[in-house]
This record gives C-alpha cells, structure tokens and sequence, in this order.
C-alpha cells in the first residue's frame, strides 16, 4: 500500500484492547502529559541492549513480532500489541468493520516447544471461552491450553504423547 | 573432614550454591557438563568438571544412578550432594550411594522411603499423634470405595497420588457426582507421572496457608527446627515468593508448630536437613501435608534470620558431626522475603518461555542476596527448570524487607526472555499480600490481573511502535537510533526473535 507520506499529520496506535494513542506525524522525541513535554529517548548499549530512557529512568525494550503495521512490544517485561494506522486506513478499517460481518478463525499455535499429553477436544466439539483444550508439558510443568474463544473446532492437529515445536499449530476453531 | 571431594549430582543455582560453602569450608567439588547444557556458570565454579557430553540419551545424567555412582567412583568424590529436585528424595539413589561408599548428602533411605510415599508417612503421622486431615486409611482401590470414603470424611476432599508431589495425580472433589470421573483421572494422573497407579483421599482444606517449617536433624539423634516459610504465594503448587517469618504465627502457634515438626522428624529418625509442610486454616488449627526429604529452593529466606548455612550444615551432618545449636540457641533476626524470577510469560498464564539471555544485570545493594546460575549469554533450555534467579531479600521487617523488594525488582535487567518480574511488581503493591491476608488461593481467585503496568508504560510502548512504523515506512533513512560507545548496529536486530506474526 502506498503511503502519502506528506499529508500524514497524526499516526495512531490500536492496542489489542482497543486502546488509541495518538501521536502527530512527524513523530516527536517527546511526549505530552497534561501540560509538559517529556523527552523520551531510544538508546541501546552493551550492557543494557536496547532501551527507553524517560523520566530518568531505563526501560528495557525489544520488538518481539512485527509484520506490515502490527508490531509487538515488550515493554519493562510486558509486552503490547498494536497496529498503526493512519489516518486514512483509520477510516478504511471503520468502513470494513462496519460492512463485513466478523467470521473469523481462531488458530492456537504451540506457545513453546514440548510434548501433547492429552487432547480434551475433537473436530466438530463445541468449546466455551476458556475452555481446556489440550495439555501441553513443558519444562517439567503441565500447561493447560485453553480456548480463546467461543466456537467449533474444525481442526485437530495435536496428538496426545507427541512432540511439538514451538509455534506448531495445534487446533483451529471456527468463531461463533 | 572426612568429605574431601563432592560430586554435585545437579545443575544450574542449586549447584552454584553447593559449590559455594563447599569451597568456603575448603572441599573440592566436581560439577557434570552435559551435552544440552555445556557451558554453565556452575562448570566454571567446580574443581574438577566431568565431561558427559558424549552421552546423548534422553534421560538427563542428574536422573541416571548407575552413571552418577560411576562418576563419583571416576572421580574419587567421597560424597555426593543432589541438591534439589532429580534424584535428591530417591531411597535408592542415597541406598546406592552407601552401598559404594559415597556418603549421601542426605537423610537416610530409610527416611526418604517413608516420607516419599504419602500413605506411609500419613499412618507413621497418624500413629506419633500429628494433626493431620481426616483421610483415608490408606491407598483406595477403586472408585467405589472412593465414593464410600469421601461420604464418610464429607466433601470437598482431595484424591491424591501416594507417590505424588508437585501437584500432580490431585482433584479437589466437590461433589459425590464428581468422585468416580476424577478417581479415575487422578489414578490415571499419577501412573503416568510417578509409575504408581495408588491414590488416597483426604479432606479439602479450603484457602488454607501454605507454612513449613525447617528441620535439621544430626546422625545422633538431635533434632531441632529453624522456623517457619510462608510459601502460600503458589501457582498450580508452583511457589513464587516466599518469606520468613509469616505473619500468620505468634510465638506460640510457631512454638507448637515447631515441636510437631520435630516430633514428625523423629517418627523416622530424621537428619540432614528436611522440611515439614503444613496447612494452616483460617482458625490457626495445622495439619500435616508431607515432609521434603531435600534442601528446599526457598532455603534462603530460613538462612537469612537465622545466620545459619544450611548447606554447611547437611554437609556436616553427612560427615557425622552432632549438631552445634540447641533449639533455645536458635534466634531469628528480620525479615526475608524470596521472589523467583523464572523465565515464564505471566500474560500467558505462567507458560515457560525459555531461552538465551542476552542481557542480565542484578541488584548488588548489601539488602538482597542473589542466587543465581546464569550470566548474560546463558540460555534457559527447556529441558531443565525455567528458574534465571532468586532475588533474596532482607529488611529489619516485613514492612522493611518490602521496600527493599520493591526497589531490588527495579533494579533487575534481564533481556532475551520474558520473566515473572511484572508478577512480582504488581504483588509487592497488592493490599492483600501488604496485609499478610493472602491464601494458597490468592493468585487463582484474589487476582485479576497478573501483572503491573503504568498507563505510561503501555502509551510508551504505543510510541514505539509508532516510531518503527514510521521508520519502516515513511522514512527515507533507516532507523535511528542514539548508540553509545559508537556502535552501528540496529538495535532490533540485536533480538534473534524478530518473528512474523
């Protein structure tokens, strides 16, 4: 997609809560709280790597996933996904969001390399958000996966006592 | 000192930690590098480092006994320490050990026989008089008697493998509907995990706190405790903080609590050092879980106030000296609190996420102690534990030992994987754990959110990702960023882990 980069005057950042920061294009080394500016830099060094400096105060930073406007941020240990959108494909999204009916898919990918030791569900259950799924032991530890969302299985792709690389897909389920 | 030389049958911190007093009391240790894990901190510590990265089979050498007894023999060790986890409550491991002359760092077979299978140290509990749930008499043969028992204790109770430890082959059963579906999960759990198909009943004991108390015991029959850890901060058992003292005792309840500890030890001619676990309800009456035949990854916090090393101290007893310290000799001094920072994504629900550290910086401040067996350039593999360190931390009080806490946590950098530092920060702050009211229930019903962000922190990270859109795609210049000592290097390509969504 071919951006005018000269009649962008804001960018916006949606986080995966739906949460809108603003910020004016060119982008500042600056944010606005209330009435003051404060500096905000992007440093990195050998001891530290990458890092935010505000307020005084060392943040660690990494991008951990980004592909086209969708990047993921660990922020101090936590990490946020946004996209970033102009001002124009703001007001595309609006648009589609509002003529298409939402049927999406939900694909639950291995969180971490280990081994399946039990698979709760088959294709064409019904699963409630939340809902476990399967059973997942890694580093000595059994993780249930659970469903994000509310739906019907319409692939199963783990196997109880097999192994699993990180990132595998393991079930699809349809969104309802 | 009979003990000249101790082969570690164990790996990362724990081992740093072994190596450390062995050294300070001026005894050789032998460290294991094994093909998954070739270059540890804990190899550049040891005296003598034995090679075993030819052996390539599935089954880590830290579980192998023939290999293990081979190695110490290989190597002249004349004891062998197995820290925590792996072999360390195994009766035959410690059996094999005397069998070869290697003194096992350790209490005897006989005692990590009895306490290891749960229905045997409940009948030995039972007959010394220890409070304990009302349960089971022994294992349950089938479902049926699951149903007749559990009617009789009165719902919930909780089936569990006799075998079992750390949570696992145990249902909370709510409901007489219920019991036959998870008797059969919970046998079938417990086969899978421990070979032993056997499970028992008890009462549910609902929110309790989790208190241990620490034993040290010598080979002539002298047992005392060092007081209690308040380990209720858990998830899925799975503890994360703990701290001594708990708020939870008075010197009295601490008294009582103690000599039923003692008491339990004595059952089964206790020494080295063990803990005995209990669950204390909301009304302060205490009943006996299980004993650890082990040093625990919390001992820390019992070091702190009371001044004692533990790991000296199971050394000694290993070496058949009597214990220096009467019971009124012990003292406990401040306050201590364990946060472990492990490699685990909090917002994923505690999932490990191992990997390479690229970067780590800790706490030097006089205030907290760090035990930990990775520097910057480790990995966190996935064939091991998810544990990068254990902050220690120490105050005058509990109100004290917070603060210290809360600055200790800011002042860890770690980079290359996510770690359970958000979790701690945000639990430092919770009203319910500040006021000492918090259960084994705390972190699966008392919390909503795991973690603690600013609003600044995630409108920063809103910067960030602006600022990269912006460079990827409105920028003729590639991305800018201010490196010291002159570098010219992208900062995100520093991270191995640039992935597509």
């Amino acid at each position: 997609m071919p951006i005018d980069k000269l009649n962008i005057k804001k960018l916006y950042a949606l986080s995966s809560e739906n949460k809108r920061f603003c910020f004016p294009q060119p982008l500042k080394h600056s944010i606005r709280i209330g009435k003051r500016e404060y500096e905000v830099k992007l440093k990195a060094d050998d001891k530290y790597g990458t890092y935010v400096l505000w307020k005084n105060r060392k943040y660690p930073v990494e991008i951990i996933r980004s592909r086209q406007n969708k990047y993921e941020i660990l922020f101090n240990d936590i990490s946020y996904t946004f996209t970033v959108e102009t001002p124009f494909s703001m007001r595309r999204m609006k648009m589609l969001s509002s003529t298409r009916g939402k049927v999406e898919k939900e694909v639950l990918r291995a969180p971490m390399p280990g081994k399946i030791i039990d698979v709760m569900v088959r294709e064409g259950s019904t699963v409630l958000r939340g809902e476990p799924l399967l059973i997942l032991e890694a580093m000595k530890m059994q993780n249930e996966i659970q469903s994000p969302v509310n739906g019907k299985v319409i692939k199963v792709l783990a196997k109880a006592n097999t192994n699993v690389l990180k990132d595998d897909i393991l079930v699809e389920i349809k969104v309802e | 000192m009979k003990i000249k030389r101790i082969l570690i049958a164990n790996r990362g911190e724990i081992a740093v930690r072994i190596i450390k007093t062995a050294h300070r009391m001026n005894i050789e240790t032998v460290a294991i590098r094994t093909a998954v894990e070739p270059d540890a901190m804990f190899h550049s510590l040891a005296d003598i480092v034995y090679d075993d990265t030819e052996d390539i089979s599935e089954i880590p050498v830290f579980l192998n006994i023939e290999k293990l007894i081979e190695i110490a023999l290989k190597t002249k060790s004349d004891a062998v320490h197995p820290g925590y986890g792996f072999l360390a409550e195994n009766a035959y491991f410690a059996q094999k050990c005397i069998e070869n002359n290697i003194v096992f760092i350790g209490p005897s077979p006989d005692a990590l026989y009895k306490m290891g299978n749960k229905t045997i140290a409940r009948r030995i509990a039972l007959a010394a008089k220890i409070p304990m749930a009302i349960g089971s008499d022994g294992n349950i043969g089938d479902e049926e008697e699951a149903v007749t028992v559990a009617e009789k204790i009165g719902y919930p109770v909780i089936i569990k493998a006799a075998s079992g430890g750390g949570g696992r082959g145990m249902r909370i059963v709510r409901k007489s509907e219920e019991m036959e579906k998870m008797f059969i999960i919970a046998s079938k759990e417990a086969e899978k995990a421990f070979n032993d198909p056997s499970v028992f009943i008890e009462k549910y004991i609902e929110n309790p706190k989790h208190i241990e108390f620490q034993i040290l015991g010598d080979t002539k029959g002298n047992i005392i405790h060092l007081g209690e850890r308040e380990c209720s901060i858990q998830r899925k058992h799975q503890k994360l903080l703990e701290e001594a003292p708990s708020m939870a005792l008075n010197n009295n309840l601490r008294k009582k609590m103690g000599k039923i500890a003692v008491q339990i030890a004595s059952a089964v001619n206790y020494y080295s050092a063990g803990t005995v676990e209990f669950l204390l309800d909301s009304e302060k009456n205490f009943y006996f879980m299980e004993m650890n035949t082990r040093i625990q990854v919390e001992h820390p916090v019992t070091e702190v106030i009371t001044g004692i090393d533990l790991i000296e101290q199971q050394i000694r007893i290993a070496n058949g000296e009597m214990l220096k310290f009467r019971q009124e000799e012990i003292k406990f001094k401040g306050w201590a609190i364990e946060c472990r920072i492990n490699a685990e994504d909090v917002q994923a629900g505690f999932a490990p996420d191992p990997g390479k550290i690229e970067k780590l910086s800790l706490p030097t401040e006089s205030c907290v102690r760090v035990d930990t067996g990775v520097q910057a350039g480790s990995s966190i593999i996935a064939s091991f534990d998810s544990l990068i360190a254990k902050l220690i931390i120490k105050g005058k009080d509990r109100k004290d030992a917070i603060r210290n806490c809360k600055m200790a946590l800011d002042k860890v950098w770690i980079k290359g994987t996510k770690t359970t530092l958000p979790f701690f920060r945000m639990l430092v702050r919770n009203p319910k754990f500040l006021d000492g009211s918090f259960t084994t229930a705390f972190i699966e019903k008392d919390l909503d959110k795991f973690y603690l962000n600013s609003e600044y922190e995630e409108m920063l990270a809103a910067w960030l990702a602006t600022k990269l859109f912006v460079e990827e795609n409105l920028s003729s210049n590639s991305i800018n960023v201010d490196f010291e000592n002159g570098k010219k290097l992208s900062p995100w390509l520093l991270n191995k882990r640039i992935n597509q969504f």
